[in-house]
């Protein structure tokens, strides 16, 4: 049954049924770029977060490092915490408005609210995988490091090839939840106006007031979403400890 | 035999206030196998740990193939390639199987080819009796077996001497036996060896010279009869009637 014009205000699934049939682009244009933040800004978000361990689990030698090269990792090192801090420790929303308008000053042509938005989600989940990372390091026995330095390996050669994979392993259910956590948080950026599912959904609750059967809608996308991911999280894990178990 | 390999000079290590090696001198020839005794807390796997400086000393020198590791402008991974280790804890890499746990390095490090680096591990592998667990997942072998790897792991590098830190301490006694064939299977192939260990009897029998430590002192160093049948000091006596004892 198709509705060629919005039904009455008591007639809720009508309603809900209403929206869905004219304005389907608009979610699928929301789910579409809901799930292309999320995807992006997590993997994204992990490897920028990788490089971060391993600068950030770099461990000082005072004898055989030039002044400089020590100056550099300890300021990095630094950097990197404040960054985190700074990051975890604000609402993403605020993050993407100081980023969105902030940029806009310098006019940049492709400073769009959509790019703002990969930009904010990307740097918001590095902040958060790299904590992840750290305890994921902590979870992996030190002897490893020390075996592996023993062969001649470097420290950064030791955690890209020995630390860091067990650490990616054991933290792949925290990595998956971020992910899950993305696809519902990305809705702030719509306060910079990114058609993502939130704002596409106001988009089409705004001509006709019928706000509540439109997030109802939204809801049920979101949850959809949610649950399909945690489905694949879930599976990827199994997979890789199957893997694990094989070999 | 005077050909020195790798020579130990005043060597000092604290942590803290702790000064747990004082002024240890100790030359190793080429080819020799020593082994260090002592109680524990006497200093002596921190001695080998700062053989190939994976403990940094405070003070002191230690000359290998004519540099000295003390050096900061050194390469210390270039020497600790020529320097295998065997821990007391095995430290095999966990997510790799035991094949990959003796091919990362040949491969990363001295650039062997995937095929060369195998076939050479497989060599290894049965060297050490463990052809068969080459695709296994290293979390699935027991304590012995695990140790037999890792001496594979390290001599998979062609290392001028192999560092053995209490290799046999963790295992159940039944497989002690198995590692310690292996360890003297590469003695056999003329390896320098420096072994830090609680086990009497395969001291005396592995070892060219036996180091006695005591409260991170170097109480004496005696070629293995002499050491255990009539030690000089008061204190090596001391130590060798507790154990004998027991």
């Amino acid at each position: 049954m198709i509705f060629n014009s919005l039904p009455p205000r008591d007639a809720f699934f009508e309603t809900v049924w209403y929206l869905i049939t004219t304005y389907q682009q608009f979610f699928f244009t929301g789910i579409f770029y809901t799930i292309m933040l999320s995807v992006i800004g997590t993997v994204g978000g992990f490897i920028i977060a990788f490089f971060f361990t391993i600068v950030r689990t770099t461990k000082i030698d005072t004898i055989r490092q030039s002044k400089f090269s020590i100056f550099f990792t300890v300021v990095s090192q630094k950097m990197i915490n404040v960054y985190i801090t700074v990051f975890r420790g604000t609402p993403m929303m605020v993050q993407a408005m100081i980023f969105y308008y902030g940029l806009s000053r310098l006019q940049i042509s492709f400073w769009t609210p959509l790019v703002a938005g990969f930009v904010v989600v990307t740097l918001n989940t590095t902040a958060y995988i790299t904590e992840v990372l750290r305890s994921g390091i902590n979870g992996v026995d030190h002897g490893q490091l020390e075996a592996s330095r023993s062969l001649g390996f470097s420290h950064s050669q030791s955690m890209k090839l020995i630390i860091l994979p067990q650490a990616i392993r054991q933290s792949l259910p925290a990595i998956g939840n971020e992910f899950i956590i993305n696809l519902k948080d990305t809705s702030v950026l719509s306060v910079i106006g990114v058609t993502e599912l939130f704002r596409a959904t106001q988009l089409a609750t705004s001509p006709n007031y019928r706000t509540t059967e439109g997030f109802f809608i939204a809801a049920i996308l979101y949850l959809s979403m949610t649950l399909i991911a945690s489905i694949l999280v879930n599976k990827f894990e199994k997979t890789s400890r199957k893997k694990e178990a094989m070999v | 035999m005077s050909d020195i390999l790798l020579k130990v000079e005043n060597l000092v290590k604290s942590f803290g206030e702790n000064i747990v090696l004082n002024q240890v001198s100790l030359n190793i020839n080429k080819g020799e196998v020593v082994s260090i005794i002592g109680a524990s807390g006497s200093g002596k796997t921190t001695l080998l740990r700062c053989l190939n400086l994976l403990e940094q000393p405070n003070l002191g020198s230690i000359v290998f193939h004519n540099q000295n590791l003390m050096d900061p402008t050194i390469d210390i991974n270039q020497h600790r390639m020529k320097m295998g280790m065997v821990f007391q804890s095995f430290n095999l890499f966990n997510h790799l199987n035991v094949l990959d746990n003796l091919i990362l390095a040949p491969k990363k490090l001295l650039q062997k080819n995937h095929d060369d680096a195998t076939k050479e591990a497989l060599e290894k592998l049965a060297l050490v009796g463990l052809e068969r667990y080459a695709s296994q997942s290293v979390q699935t072998l027991s304590g012995g077996q695990k140790q037999r790897v890792a001496i594979a792991r390290a001599l998979m590098m062609h290392p001028d001497i192999m560092l053995f830190d209490e290799p046999t301490s963790a295992l159940d006694p039944e497989v002690v036996g198995d590692v310690l064939k292996v360890i003297k299977d590469v003695a056999k192939t003329g390896m320098t060896m420096v072994i830090v260990t609680h086990e009497m009897a395969f001291a005396k029998e592995i070892s060219d010279r036996v180091v006695y430590m005591d409260q991170g002192e170097i109480i004496e160093i005696q070629p293995k009869d002499r050491l255990f049948i009539s030690p000089e000091k008061e204190r090596t006596k001391a130590f060798l009637s507790r154990f004998m004892n027991i």
